[in-house]
């Protein structure tokens, strides 16, 4: 009995959902009215805070409405080339930058090339060279060079990290060189401190060894490395540099043995929580440490003795190729690249691209976008050690844990690397 | 002779390692729930400090209140219970058609038919989402939730069909006969006999198909694009960004999205153990 009136009640509550979502399929529009919007940017984050207003200016501006869909990144991630491919395709979406992901999209003509509006509305006059790399695409998919496709709002960098309670407490002051550096990682080794906060099984330790790397190179290496101008030595300066301080820091106690199976999130809290006092990582940790490490003093400075660090354009507004509203789209663009807009992004923490340094008052954001100016000043951003290849992030993590193991040498790690590069390499390139 | 009936049964050494061993069992299963339910009530600051396995200082419930909001949870919800409930009545029905053919009308070739069944069962979803993708762009059911039910009252019935076959297949002949005999319609025979003897294992079906629907993510995530028809597991995903995540919030997410399930499994619980056990003849 009570199974049969359940079954009914199920029937019946599916009837009435069938009629009422029987009406609920929408064409695209092109009536210039509305601006399909999706991004990924947490409501509270510098880029969630900055775009809603920017939405708000623009929903002034052109008496257009904007229909905003939060989605996550791994959403847009997993199926923005089916979407992009349909009648359901947003006009304008946050995407992320780099070959694999709106490279590939460029090269398969879902995104807009955006040239005529970046002619228009003067945007390269307002980005640094290095970021404009990441929004240029050839028909390869390969940064660079090309067509415009996609506008970066802000940047991110990978700078170092350090509680000033635990300097103070050891008598060390602040390294401006590297030898300064590599002294202070001994004396908090020698006092039985573990210095850095690193993670052996995601992004992190993969960063800390390509800024090794970069201490000892200049621009072109960059460009041999990431946009394949050249072939890579892989047992020349740079990169062997790069691998034989990696097992020296674990060899002297600056990284712990156990950071191989740590995650990002693990050396994040690690450091807030005040148990190691350096971390070296990315702009993307601002926000959240000025939130929650409210139990010590900290500041950051750039990896001394490098001209270069790890880092970025962040992710791209880009213009689908079957987007109804494209003008629109581009007015948003240009509205998020307004001085007020970007000024909003340095307020909140996060790293504008094209802010008056005057409209930042916050003391500690000042201090985040000044290195990122020093930065983009010196042409110092690199990018990121797994870009080159799709699978370069998974081999880079698996080469450094096994380094870290002690399971192959610096030499060893540097030839197996070599070789994945290459194959991963020729892929793409055709070569 | 009959045993002597012992008043109090002394419990052997067997039975103390199979009590510890199914505490352990039960202990390690709720690990994970345990884990979600202390970092739902966590700030972020307290989880940074405290790590994840401390008890929160304070509770703290803007996780969860911000999830909801920032979802528009009830919308998700009333889409997973829509999708769910209306694939495990489709899927029920269709199987029993198929299973009434094969395990008790013995159609020809229905070996090669449970064989393609079970072929279909075992497919990799992976494997089929882009030839369901260009189809339901064709059909224009793309970010639509019937494309999501027509897949999943498919899939799920492959494999009811598969199973009820087996269960029909043992059912009684001397039923049917005795039906047929008494003049009973082979519709007759499936809604007045088969029906409602098998009923107990229909429901199990019907709560399993409504579970295993629920929990699906990949095809959900694929085809329904917009906001506004997104079911609970794809909602849940939401809040993890490109290189942080918010753990306190994800798990508050990850709680919301538990507690519907295990309402249902709470209220069908009887049903489900008696379904196991009922035979298929009274």
């Amino acid at each position: 009995m009570k199974i049969k009136r359940t079954l009914t009640m199920l029937a019946a509550v599916v009837a009435a959902g069938a009629l009422l979502s029987g009406c609920s399929t929408s064409a695209p529009a092109e009536d210039g009215k509305t601006l399909k919007l999706w991004h990924f940017e947490s409501e509270d984050s510098a880029m969630g805070i900055a775009w809603n207003q920017a939405i708000k200016t623009f929903e002034e501006e052109t008496g257009a409405k904007v229909e905003f869909e939060p989605k996550s990144f791994e959403q847009i991630r997993s199926t923005a080339s089916q979407v992009l491919n349909s009648n359901e395709a947003p006009d304008i979406l946050e995407y992320n930058k780099g070959n694999a992901t709106a490279g590939l999209l460029a090269s398969q003509g879902l995104l807009t090339p955006i040239d005529d509006a970046v002619d228009k509305y003067g945007w390269a006059d307002k980005l640094a060279p290095s970021l404009q790399t990441t929004a240029r695409y050839d028909d390869k998919g390969v940064m660079g060079s090309g067509s415009w496709y996609g506008i970066p709002n802000y940047g991110e960098y990978v700078e170092v990290y350090y509680n000033k309670d635990m300097f103070a407490q050891y008598g060390i002051a602040v390294p401006t060189t590297y030898d300064e550096f590599e002294a202070a990682l001994q004396t908090f080794a020698d006092n039985g401190v573990t210095p850095l906060a690193e993670a052996g099984a995601e992004y992190p330790i993969g960063q800390l060894w390509y800024q090794l790397a970069l201490s000892k190179a200049d621009r072109s290496f960059v460009d041999d490395y990431q946009l394949y101008k050249n072939p890579v030595d892989w047992q020349g300066t740079e990169l062997s540099y790069a691998s034989d301080k990696l097992k020296e820091y674990v060899d002297k106690g600056y990284i712990s043995k156990d950071t191989t199976g740590l995650k990002a999130e693990d050396m994040g809290t690690s450091f807030i929580s005040g148990k190691y006092p350096i971390m070296v990582s990315g702009s993307w940790w601002y926000g959240r440490i000025i939130k929650e490490a409210t139990s010590f003093d900290w500041g950051t400075f750039l990896f001394p003795g490098s001209e270069m660090a790890p880092g970025s354009s962040g992710n791209l507004w880009v213009v689908p190729e079957n987007a109804a509203n494209k003008d629109l789209a581009y007015k948003f663009i240009d509205i998020t690249m307004r001085p007020e807009i970007q000024a909003l992004i340095g307020n909140n923490g996060g790293v504008p691209v094209a802010a008056n340094t005057e409209d930042i008052t916050d003391p500690k954001s000042q201090e985040l976008i000044a290195n990122f100016n020093t930065l983009t000043e010196r042409d110092g951003l690199a990018f990121y050690p797994d870009w080159p290849t799709s699978t370069f992030y998974d081999q880079i993590v698996a080469a450094t844990q096994e380094l870290i193991n002690g399971s192959t040498t610096p030499e060893e790690m540097n030839t197996q690397l070599g070789d994945e590069y290459e194959s991963g390499v020729a892929d793409i390139t055709g070569k | 002779m009959l045993k002597p009936h012992r008043q109090k049964p002394r419990r052997t050494v067997g039975d103390w390692i199979l009590l510890i061993a199914v505490i352990l069992v039960a202990a390690l299963v709720a690990v994970p729930f345990l884990i979600i339910l202390v970092n739902s009530f966590k700030s972020p600051t307290d989880y940074a400090n405290g790590g994840p396995l401390s008890l929160p200082s304070s509770i703290y419930t803007d996780g969860i209140a911000n999830f909801w909001q920032r979802v528009n949870f009830p919308e998700k919800l009333w889409n997973s219970f829509f999708i769910s409930g209306t694939v495990a009545v489709f899927a029920v029905i269709v199987s029993v058609f198929n299973a009434y053919a094969i395990g008790i009308g013995r159609v020809k070739g229905r070996v090669w038919v449970l064989v393609l069944f079970m072929i279909a069962n075992t497919l990799p979803q992976e494997a089929m989402l882009y030839p369901l993708y260009f189809m339901f762009k064709q059909v224009g059911l793309y970010d639509n939730v019937w494309s999501v039910i027509i897949i999943f009252t498919v899939v799920q019935s492959a494999f009811g069909t598969y199973l009820l076959s087996a269960v029909f297949g043992t059912f009684p002949k001397e039923i049917i006969e005795a039906a047929s005999l008494d003049g009973a319609s082979r519709w007759q025979i499936l809604r007045r006999v088969v029906v409602p003897i098998s009923r107990p294992t229909l429901s199990v079906l019907l709560i399993f198909f409504f579970i295993w629907t629920w929990n699906e993510f990949l095809i959900p995530l694929t085809f329904l694009v917009s906001n506004a028809n997104q079911t609970v597991p794809v909602a849940i995903t939401a809040l993890q960004g490109d290189r942080l995540m918010d753990v306190t919030t994800t798990s508050a997410s990850a709680l919301l999205g538990l507690i519907p399930t295990l309402i249902f499994f709470l209220i069908f619980q009887r049903t489900l153990t008696r379904g196991i056990t009922a035979g298929s003849t009274k």
